[in-house]
Parts: structure tokens; C-alpha cells; sequence
């Protein structure tokens, strides 16, 4: 697929790639253990991951771990996540960009206002999650009235979150491609770069015009 | 047949002889318990413990009135420990009207202590299952009545069925009206749908006075879990699914090679 010889773009390193990755994993367990607790339909889930009994144990701590990794992430990425002007009006033109209509839209950054619309719609539901996820947790020590707002704001914020991630996983596999393999080994070529994040792709080649 | 127990609070005289027998049918470990200055034997209900008989007292006419309450799972018949319940068949409802925990398929979430709204189920430490009053299943099932009913010495606990337990609780209200208690009544909240334990109260407009909630019901949040919020889920889970797959349909991947623009080829390409 690649030749040897092409031009390769870092584009996430190492650290990115591992914390991305902890993130998924976590984020599945979570969803599959979270869905057979949502729905005495989908329990079987439940069933194939060890049990109602197991799970129960378990979804708590992947949630911990999700939670670590979307702070992991936001100390890395949080400063550049700002919507700037070119971010705001090609948010405005969101059906061009569904329909491959990118010659209307203003040139993106190294993540692209919908990309920051995620990293921000994530730190917003784990947050909602892992306050109301400690409530679940440990029933015994919280008071009722938390304990009833939890059980339905829990699976509320849940709904959100899977909704973006399925979207998310839409984009990085079939919609964009060679998005994985950005972040499977951390690189893209050039002509990806200057399509998909043209102002990204000026930097990187101004400072590496030899 | 849906059966019931009757629990005439004015017959009480406190012997807490329920509460033996309750421990040792259901063979439950004894626990020692707090001192807190009155004759309860222990402060609350325990995993190991389903069946307190409360000293509840009342201040009344410059007097102070003691209000016997026998504290213990209610077996509504809209329950809220089983609407709250994630695991299929850990919360049954039997035929007669019994609320049942089946350990063996009980996760120990504590949703069930969440959404009752007598709080009653309680978390054991150490199984991290949830336990409570079963009516004695294991009795009523084979004809014999539970064990507090069976060994109460002044009647004030009767078994049976529940319609006829109903009109027995009514005509001992009127019985009790008559002898000087005009606000005698029977306890059988409407808000859970009626529950087959019930109470004859010297005080029924009063019953936060026995420690039981003047209008128990299924909590909002747990319906709202168990009712819109599933249709939500269900439609943006695979609504999402649909459209995005719909979208590769229609659209297929974006392609720079297609849907570049000409008016931005300014940028050189590095290979040139």
C-alpha cells in the first residue's frame, strides 16, 4: 500500500497512540458491560463477558480507566482543542463537509472543528459519567437523592457519549480513510495532511522546507 | 390467590418474639446490636436482619404515646426494588404476590435499595448480594405461614388471604374508631399499588409517626430509566448505526483525489 520511500507526516506519536488506544479499549468494555446493565435485552453481553455478577466488579473499573486516559488526553491535546474563527464558520457549513463538498470550507488545523466538537462532547459526558458512576458505585455510602438522579443521568450521559463514539469510529475507519492508520502507526502523507488539515500541513512544511 | 400479612400495631406488645423466629427460620447469623437508649433491638435493618419491630414514640396530649411498627419488605404490588433491577431473575414477583430476591442471579448493583421506597433491601458485606424479607416463601409455598406469623403470641400478626385480611383491617379500624381512636385506618399505600403487607395505625392520617412514608411510589428517575430512556437510547444507537452507514451509501469515503478543490492547489506538492 505504501512505497518505501514516501513522505511520512508524524502525526501522533507514541504517547498519543497508546493513550488513544487505553481510551478505546476501556471505552468498549465499558459500553458492552454498561449496555447489558442498560437493558435486560442486550444482559446476554453481560453473559458473554463473565457474568451480571462479574461485570458489575468490573464496569466500574474500566470506567476508572476510560476516565484516566480522557484526562491523559486532555493535558495533551486541551490547548489546542480552541475553535478558532475558521473553526467556527466551517462548523456553520457542516452539510459540506457530509457531502464532500470541501472546496466551502475554511481550511482546518491539525483537528478539525468537528474532531474538537468530540474531544470537548467526551470531556463533558466522562465527566457527567464518572461523577454519577462513583454514586452507582458505592450505593451504601450515598445519599438517596443522588443515588436517584445517578440512575438516570448515568445512562443519559452514556447515550451521549456511545452516539459521538459511534460517529467517531464511522469517521476514522470507513469515512476517512487512512485515518487508522494514523493512529495504528502515528503517520499520514502529504497529500491526506493537505486535504484534510491544510493549515497543519503549512506548518509542518514550513518548518521542515529544506 | 394473592395472600398478605396483617399487621395490627395496636395489638403490639413488643416482645420482638417476630424477630427471633425470623432469624431463626431464615437461619441468619446473630449480630450484636447498638444500645440507643430504647428497647429496638438493633438501629435498622440489616442484610442479616429483615424484620425490626421499631419503638416508635409520639409526642400526643401532653403525653408521650409508644407506637409499635414491625419495619420489613412491604411486597407491593407495583415494587420498586424490581423495577429498579438490571439482572433478569434477581427480583421475582410470585404468583401470590411475593416480592422474592434470588440470590443466585442477583449482581449486587443496589438499585433494588435505590428504588425502593420503604428502604428496605439491604447489601451484605461480604456475598455483596442483597437480602430482605422473602415472606417466607420457602414456608408459604408449602402451605405454612411465615415464621414471625406463626409464632406471634397476641395475634397481632395474621396470614391469609388478602382481600379477607382487608376487610378484617377495616372492620378493626371501625372497631377502633369506636373505642376513641377517630383517626384509625388501614395502611395499604395506593401509590405502589397496594402492598401485601398491611397495617391497622391508631394514627392512619399520621403514618411518618410508624416510620412508614405517607406516599410511597416508584421513583421518577427509575421510570424514566426503565421507560423513555430506552427508546432514546434505542433510536440514536441505531439511528447512528443507519445513518452513517446510510452516509457511506450515498457518499462513500472522502477522496482527495476527487474532491479536492482547484482553486486551492496553490499549495506545491511535495513530490513535484
Amino acid at each position: 500500500m505504501t512505497e518505501p520511500d514516501e513522505i511520512r507526516i508524524p502525526r501522533f506519536d507514541a504517547y498519543e497512540r497508546v493513550m488513544h488506544w487505553m481510551a478505546a479499549l476501556s471505552f468498549g468494555y465499558a459500553t458492552l458491560t454498561g449496555l447489558a446493565i442498560w437493558s435486560p435485552k442486550l444482559y446476554w453481553m453481560g453473559t458473554m463477558l463473565g457474568g451480571g455478577f462479574h461485570i458489575r466488579g468490573t464496569h466500574p473499573w474500566s470506567g476508572v480507566v476510560f476516565a484516566v486516559m480522557i484526562g491523559v488526553m486532555f493535558r495533551r491535546w486541551a490547548a489546542g482543542m480552541g475553535l478558532d474563527a475558521d473553526d467556527r464558520v466551517w462548523l456553520t457549513r457542516l452539510h459540506n463537509y457530509a457531502t464532500h463538498d470541501h472546496g466551502a470550507l475554511p481550511p482546518s488545523g491539525r483537528f478539525n472543528a468537528g474532531q474538537k466538537m468530540l474531544f470537548w462532547s467526551q470531556v463533558a459526558t466522562t465527566l457527567a459519567l464518572f461523577a454519577t458512576g462513583m454514586v452507582l458505585w458505592f450505593p451504601e455510602w450515598m445519599p438517596r437523592s443522588l443515588r436517584l438522579a445517578s440512575i438516570a443521568l448515568h445512562p443519559l450521559a452514556a447515550i451521549g457519549s456511545i452516539t459521538s463514539i459511534l460517529v467517531h469510529i464511522y469517521m476514522g475507519t470507513a469515512a476517512v480513510p487512512q485515518s487508522m492508520r494514523a493512529m495504528l502507526r502515528g503517520y499520514v502523507v502529504p497529500e491526506w495532511a493537505r486535504f484534510h488539515h491544510p493549515k497543519w500541513y503549512r506548518e509542518w512544511r514550513a518548518s521542515h522546507r529544506s | 390467590m394473592t395472600v398478605a400479612k396483617l399487621i395490627d400495631t395496636t395489638l403490639c406488645i413488643g416482645c420482638k418474639a417476630c424477630e427471633v423466629a425470623c432469624q431463626e427460620w431464615n437461619d441468619q447469623e446473630y449480630t450484636l446490636g447498638t444500645f440507643g437508649g430504647t428497647y429496638q433491638t438493633m438501629p435498622d435493618l440489616a442484610h442479616n436482619f429483615w424484620n425490626l419491630i421499631k419503638f416508635n414514640e409520639m409526642e400526643r396530649d401532653g403525653g408521650t404515646s409508644w407506637l409499635m411498627s414491625k419495619y420489613q419488605c412491604m411486597h407491593c404490588a407495583e415494587a420498586g426494588c424490581l423495577a429498579a433491577c438490571p439482572a433478569p431473575g434477581a427480583i421475582v414477583a410470585r404468583p401470590n404476590g411475593t416480592i422474592d430476591f434470588v440470590q443466585d442471579n442477583c449482581i449486587g448493583c443496589g438499585y433494588c435499595i435505590t428504588g425502593c421506597p420503604f428502604d428496605v433491601p439491604r447489601l451484605s458485606p461480604t456475598t455483596k448480594k442483597v437480602y430482605k424479607c422473602s415472606l417466607c416463601s420457602d414456608r408459604t409455598a408449602v402451605g405454612l405461614e411465615p415464621a414471625c406469623i406463626k409464632t406471634c403470641p397476641t395475634n397481632c400478626l395474621t396470614f391469609g388471604e388478602r382481600d379477607e385480611l382487608v376487610r378484617i383491617a377495616e372492620a378493626r379500624s371501625t372497631e377502633l374508631k369506636a373505642d376513641g381512636f377517630p383517626d384509625a385506618g388501614v395502611y395499604n399505600p395506593q401509590g405502589v399499588g397496594g402492598t401485601n403487607v398491611l397495617y391497622v395505625l391508631k394514627h392512619a392520617s399520621e403514618p411518618e409517626q410508624y416510620g412508614l412514608p405517607k406516599d410511597p411510589h416508584i421513583p421518577l428517575s427509575v421510570s424514566l430509566w426503565k421507560g423513555p430512556m430506552k427508546w432514546l437510547g434505542t433510536l440514536m444507537f441505531w439511528g447512528t448505526i443507519l445513518g452513517t452507514f446510510l452516509h457511506f451509501v450515498i457518499y462513500g469515503p472522502q477522496d482527495p483525489s476527487k474532491h479536492g478543490h482547484p482553486e486551492k492547489e496553490d499549495e506545491p506538492r511535495d513530490r513535484a
